[in-house]
């Protein structure tokens, strides 16, 4: 089958170099290089927990002015929405431009009705914290053992 | 396979979970014009405490920690805890001693002045 020793050397150098993109590909395996926020793309990156009596959301919405940010609850509808305009200085040359501008609007189904009228919402850093209650039938009852 | 690889991330095997803080290339705009650099870096999360700029031998190095308090049980999970790191080579003709940094909403500004020697002259001519 083998005729010489080269044939024998190629085959070897073949499988060290599979051996090698085998390496590459589980060395990057689990890390989000492909994290990076494009706004034009997609929606800005929310999180969601659930504190007992309340819901926190919090997105990340960097370089958004409160008033240019919307925030709507219906039931246990959740719409975010806001525009994030340009913040590019008059007169310069652009380099580099990667973080993008214009608007988004985001809507998320709750596990649970929300009371809005308690609903609180603040913007620190660049990122919304909303604090939703969750609505008298939705929130946990503690059953008392007769 | 020569190097041992770890498929299964020893995280898994502990009973306590420890997070690992991943490092994130902020997304960047540059501008120049005759007097200066301008450097936005979307930073969202990152406090004024929790962020530094250095320039080290015409480096300008950028980073910044999200630290995010946690409360209750996460239901959707987009983002999580991570370190803001850049780089980028910067001319020399940078005056250190005039740039400026500021944070806002999550966005990190900088400014970067030329030095007074290699700002464009307009050269008067002079009649005879």
């Amino acid at each position: 089958m083998f005729t010489g020793l080269g044939d024998i050397d190629r085959l070897f150098g073949t499988m060290n170099l599979l051996q090698k993109k085998l390496d590459n590909l589980y060395s990057n395996y689990g890390n989000p290089s492909a994290y990076r926020w494009q706004f034009e793309e997609t929606l800005p990156r929310t999180n969601l927990y659930e504190n007992g009596d309340n819901f926190e959301v919090r997105a990340e919405v960097p370089g958004i002015e409160k008033d240019s940010l919307n925030v709507k609850i219906q039931g246990n509808y959740l719409e975010i929405s806001g525009t994030r305009t340009s913040d590019s200085p008059d007169g310069y040359k652009v380099h580099k431009a990667e973080r993008g501008t214009g608007s988004f609007s985001r809507s998320f189904t709750l596990p649970a009705d929300v009371d809005s009228s308690k609903a609180q919402a603040t913007l620190k850093d660049g990122i919304l914290y909303l604090t939703l209650p969750k609505a008298e039938a939705a929130k946990p009852k503690k059953i008392v053992v007769g | 396979m020569d190097r041992k690889q770890e498929i299964v991330r020893n995280d898994d095997k502990n009973l306590e979970k420890t997070r690992q803080l991943y490092e994130v290339r902020p997304a960047v705009d540059i501008y120049e014009n005759e007097d200066e650099f301008v450097l936005h870096a979307d930073m969202p999360g990152v406090t004024k405490q929790d962020i530094s700029v250095n320039l080290d031998n015409g480096t300008l190095f950028l980073s910044g920690v999200r630290k995010l308090p946690v409360q209750g049980a996460p239901g959707l999970e987009e983002f999580y805890d991570i370190e803001y790191v850049r780089s980028f080579s910067v001319p020399q003709t940078i005056d250190v001693s005039k740039i400026e940094a500021e944070l806002k909403n999550g966005v990190l500004r900088l400014h970067l002045p030329k030095s007074e020697v290699v700002k464009p002259r307009q050269i008067e001519i002079k009649t005879a």
